[in-house]
């Protein structure tokens, strides 16, 4: 094998692909190895059960980047987003908290339970509509470099410093609340109703091994706010055929580019000669040679398994060890025979379009949360659930549904055992804090795929089973991200780059590290 | 004509301190405290006949030397007491972990439970003590306020920036990397000691309604290791004749100077005309005016009772109203009538006169706020002890000797009951936990005294307890403490400051608020 490419991504997730359709799309010639038989990472849909397909691993999108939709034409290539509008609340008692996209709505469905907080709903979205339109900035640019007395980085810092600044004086100091609170005490401050603060603190908690009281979680809730589906901010919505359609529609725009793109190959180790990227061994021991690499694998593996450690200074090794990845979370992905029946939940097929959030209280997260603190799974585990089928009736055949379930908290490290012994327990403890809510669920049960953190990292290589590969704390977050000094997408290697999500922005279906590692490699001119 | 230039409200250390330098300044000050005795949380009270006790904070290892220097505290009866020992951690199989002030006997001592920790520790302390370095110089200063700030605002910050630049760039970033992390990630990056990790994580959750598994709790590791640097990361500074003599000190510098001080004068309201404070009433009726008022009070009680809330703009009022206090601290005291024995027999006397520390894991100390968060006394608390009568005769008498142990958690809201009800409960479970470290204590008890959260706010004016005078969580500290906007000991209404815990850079017996606001105070009158 001696064909010579310009740029080899490895990894075939969604922003490996999209770091490959800029690539082409600057006319280079680029490879994408995935080790699977099918792309996408984290975003991917499979048929597990004949006949019904599942979103495996992340399920819904909204932070998606609007200009890597036009730039990559990725609507002409496939990508349909059909809206998720409305997040419902089943309560122990029987009744339920509704938000969804009629205004008045959502309006009496809060006040039911507080008029003073029907009414704060209102200047608590518009508020943060303003935060995640100021924080947008952020997802658009390269972190600068604090330490550097460069002409360039100053002015970066001082851009960034006048961004902040000019924001109203309200604003600007939620902005400081938000980086730094919990996502409960937060929420604490605008809303009364428990089961409302919990839901909705609840977004602050996905991917992240803490609970809603602890500080830090404000920035995952507003980080789930800056998604933007068509300029709409905040809008949540499923892609058509499942997070595996995005994925596709990127592929298809990449090779459309020019991009070849290769499954079911493993990189073994990326080539470094003379201080420089030269290709990669795969697992067959193959080799391919390129100008450049790009690893969209989190920072574990881009560093520590395939480069050989010493061609990194000791600082990074530490760093990149220290580096957080623990997993929080784990999947359910169910096949039903027929639609389920829910306790309270309002019946109509609208709310079963949305998100249905098991969530009840503040503390019920707590006490989820603390399971996991010490080892255990939750015995009672947050879970928000959609069912695809409903949305997209192609996800199952005529009449039967597939329900996807995020399961927090399931910790990678257990205390006693293994996942292997308490995978199956740690499915029944979803599926019996479900039948609280569903009766009949049990019933329609025709495929069950339990995934926990540890299956998440065996099976599609994100280190102890972090969605975001790696942590989305303040210590861990732009110009720390991944690593102090290694926030701009390179890496001590000449021509070897990061373009996953432990890049800056982070987690999440966007992209951007994906584009913004494109234009940085670019701007080396390597290639 | 005003008989005063500056009325102060409370005589806790930081009124005190913000007395002596405006009288050493020349202007005319009358300090009012509303109980019999001046200090506030630090102070020293006979409990019991002849029984001396520190009721609030226990050690004055954070008191600026700036402060000890400029008002002559010493000449004025401070007299500081090292312990050699900063911590001692019994643990429960027996054993027992050591931290001394001479730091190169500690890995002597760490390796008996870790080889590698022990090996890292002088390297943990040397990133601690640079990065505190650098934390240091930045209580002497007024935070900035971003929305407003002026370059001659800033100028004092250029020194500690320049400061953390010097850091190089790799520990400048670590800074930035460390302060918003938890305890128990730093600590877990560096070592694998329970029993290290338990004594080291304790006091970085002194204070606050949050377990070791918090963001931001790396911080305040920090900030309890700010003042005279020693080894345990806990000062073992203590005072003769107890903390209330620091306040005694600062009381006498104060009127040194001529300042005026009176006790047991609650104040009822601080008076305010057209927008601007000009006086207060006492609670007996009495008027006394002045060109300025200075509230040691918290921000709550300031705001919400000595002023009308409604000179507040409504969005400074929700900012005031949402300021997070959250107590959670108590103290169980005891008068002993000897020494009690420990299970890990300390070789020494000595062993026992700085913290004893009972927090054997982090895990431990994280399970003791599980029960807080839900609004239950922690069931198997952590906690922070004293004996101060070990280095000081002067506290109780020959041969006896007092105990503090500060307890934790103690949430201020109770699920179940009300404080009074729990008292006892709580004074109970700090015993029989202390007991399984030292059987005996229990036949050496002649005296018990615990002050819960709501006593914290009943007597000492804590809201919620709150030793603090709020949470001090990222999100409450620098140009949002007390409240956003508010940060440079001014308040919405003209001519009154504040100069209590509730302002930068926060609780602690440090002086630094007190000392901050008189300088704000006299640049604004200049």
């Amino acid at each position: 094998m001696t064909k010579r490419y310009d740029a080899i991504i490895i990894g075939g997730g969604h922003n490996g692909l999209v770091t490959a359709a800029y690539l082409a799309r600057a006319g280079k010639k680029v490879l994408v190895l995935e080790q699977r038989h099918v792309l996408g990472g984290a975003a991917t849909t499979e048929e597990i059960y004949p006949g019904f397909k599942f979103t495996v691993f992340s399920y819904v999108v909204s932070l998606l980047r609007p200009e890597i939709i036009r730039d990559l034409e990725l609507t002409k290539h496939g990508l349909t987003i059909l809206p998720l509008e409305s997040t419902v609340t089943p309560l122990p008692g029987g009744d339920y908290i509704y938000r969804g996209p009629d205004h008045w709505k959502t309006y009496r469905n809060i006040a039911r339970f507080s008029q003073r907080d029907a009414e704060a709903y209102d200047e608590y979205s518009r508020m943060m509509y303003y935060m995640a339109k100021a924080v947008k900035y952020i997802l658009e640019i390269i972190p600068p470099d604090p330490t550097s007395l460069k002409p360039g980085e100053i002015g970066g810092l001082l851009d960034m410093a006048r961004h902040f600044l000019k924001l109203p004086e309200e604003q600007f100091y939620t902005l400081v609340k938000l980086m730094t609170m919990s996502s409960a005490d937060f929420l604490e401050e605008w809303f009364e109703t428990d089961p409302l603060i919990a839901t909705m603190s609840a977004s602050g908690i996905i991917g992240t091994f803490l609970g809603p009281r602890s500080p830090g979680t404000a920035y995952v809730l507003l980080h789930h706010y800056m998604g933007e589906i068509d300029g709409v901010f905040r809008a949540w919505g499923f892609a058509k055929g499942g997070t595996g359609g995005i994925s596709n529609a990127i592929a298809s725009a990449a090779q459309s580019l020019g991009a070849e793109i290769r499954t079911e190959a493993r990189v073994a180790e990326v080539i470094v000669k003379n201080g420089k990227a030269a290709g990669v061994t795969l697992e067959n021991g193959d080799e391919i040679y390129a100008k450049t690499v790009a690893s969209s694998l989190d920072p574990n593996l881009t560093f520590l398994e395939l480069l050989d450690e010493k061609h990194l200074p000791d600082e990074l090794l530490d760093d990149v060890r220290k580096y957080k990845t623990r997993g929080s979370s784990g999947k359910v992905n169910l096949a039903l025979d027929a639609l389920p029946e829910f306790k309270s939940v309002p019946q109509g097929r609208e709310v079963l379009r949305g998100a249905i959030s098991f969530s009840p209280s503040v503390n019920y997260l707590e006490r989820a949360y603390d399971d996991a603190k010490y080892g255990d799974f939750s015995r009672q585990p947050y879970i928000d659930m959609i069912l695809p089928s409903m949305i997209d009736p192609e996800m199952a055949p005529p009449g039967k549904h597939v329900m996807s379930c995020f399961v927090q908290y399931a910790p990678y490290e257990l205390r006693e055992g293994t996942w292997d012994d308490k995978r199956e327990a740690f499915g029944d403890a979803v599926i019996n804090t479900l039948s609280e809510h569903i009766p009949n669920l049990k019933k329609l049960i025709l495929h069950r795929q339990v995934l926990t953190p540890y299956d998440i990292e065996q099976q599609i290589g994100l280190s102890q089973g972090n969605i975001f590969q790696g942590e989305l704390s303040l210590s861990q977050l732009f110009f720390l991200r991944p690593a102090p000094g290694y926030a701009k997408y390179r890496t001590p290697v000449r021509g070897y780059y990061q373009c996953g999500s432990a890049a800056h922005p982070g987690g999440g279906i966007t992209g951007a590290p994906g584009r913004l590692a494109a234009f940085e490699i670019l701007k080396d001119g390597l290639l | 004509m005003n008989a005063y230039d500056v009325i102060i409200i409370g005589g806790g250390h930081n009124g005190l301190t913000t007395a002596a330098y405006l009288a050493k300044a020349g202007r005319k000050i009358l300090v009012l405290e509303r109980r019999s005795l001046l200090g506030g949380a630090a102070a020293t009270e006979e409990l019991f006949p002849d029984f001396h006790f520190n009721t609030g904070s226990s050690h004055a290892g954070l008191l600026l030397p700036q402060v000890v220097d400029d008002l002559q505290l010493q000449r004025h009866g401070l007299e500081f007491l090292d312990s050699p020992v900063a911590a001692y951690a019994p643990q429960p199989d027996g054993r027992a972990l050591t931290l001394w002030r001479d730091s190169n006997q500690n890995p002597v001592e760490i390796a008996q439970f870790s080889q590698n920790d022990a090996e890292a520790y002088p390297q943990f302390l040397r990133l601690v003590n640079k990065l505190t370095r650098v934390l240091r110089n930045i209580l002497p200063l007024t935070p900035p306020n971003p929305k407003a700030a002026s370059l001659s605002d800033l100028f004092p910050w250029l020194r500690p920036a320049l400061q953390a630049k010097g850091l190089g760039d790799e520990d400048l970033m670590e800074f930035m990397r460390i302060i918003p992390m938890t305890t128990k990630e730093l600590l877990d990056e560096w070592f694998e000691s329970d029993a290290l990790k338990g004594l080291l994580g304790l006091p970085s959750v002194a204070g606050s309604m949050q377990g070791p598994q918090a963001s931001g709790t790396a911080f305040m590791l920090l900030y309890q290791q700010l003042g005279v640097s020693n080894a345990g990361l806990q000062s073992s500074r203590f005072v003769k004749g107890g903390v209330g003599q620091v306040s005694a000190a600062l009381a006498k510098a104060a009127q040194a100077h001529s300042a005026e001080i009176r006790i047991d004068v609650p104040v009822a309201e601080i008076i305010i005309e057209d927008g601007q404070a000009v006086g207060i009433r006492l609670e007996d009726g009495e008027v006394i005016k002045a060109k300025a008022i200075v509230s040691n009070a918290s921000p709550r009680h300031t705001f919400f009772e000595l002023a009308s809330p409604s000179h507040l703009p409504v969005k400074i009022m929700r900012r005031v109203r949402n300021i997070r206090y959250r107590g959670s601290t108590a103290k169980v005291l005891l008068a002993l009538n000897d020494l009690p024995l420990f299970n890990s027999a300390p070789p020494s006397l000595e062993h026992l006169s700085g913290h004893i520390v009972i927090a054997s894991s982090l895990d431990l100390i994280e399970r003791a706020y599980d029960d807080a968060k839900y609004g239950r006394i922690s069931q198997s608390p952590v906690m922070d002890i004293t004996i101060p009568s070990i280095l000081d005769d002067t506290l109780s008498p020959a041969g006896k000797h007092i105990m503090e142990i500060t307890f934790r958690y103690a949430p201020y809201n109770l699920s179940t009951n009300n404080w009074d009800k729990q008292k006892d409960e709580l004074g109970k479970l700090a015993i029989d936990t202390l007991a399984a470290y030292a059987p005996d204590i229990k036949d050496l008890i002649l005296h018990q005294y615990v002050i819960t959260p709501q006593d914290y706010e009943s007597d000492y004016g804590q809201p919620e307890g709150s030793i603090f005078h709020g949470q001090m969580g990222l999100d409450q500290l620098l140009f949002m403490r007390p409240i956003a906007g508010y940060a440079q000991y001014r308040s919405p209404i003209h001519n009154l400051y504040l100069c209590g815990a509730g302002t930068h850079p926060g609780g602690g017996l440090t002086s630094a608020p007190g000392f901050n606001a008189a300088r704000e105070i006299l640049r604004k009158r200049k």
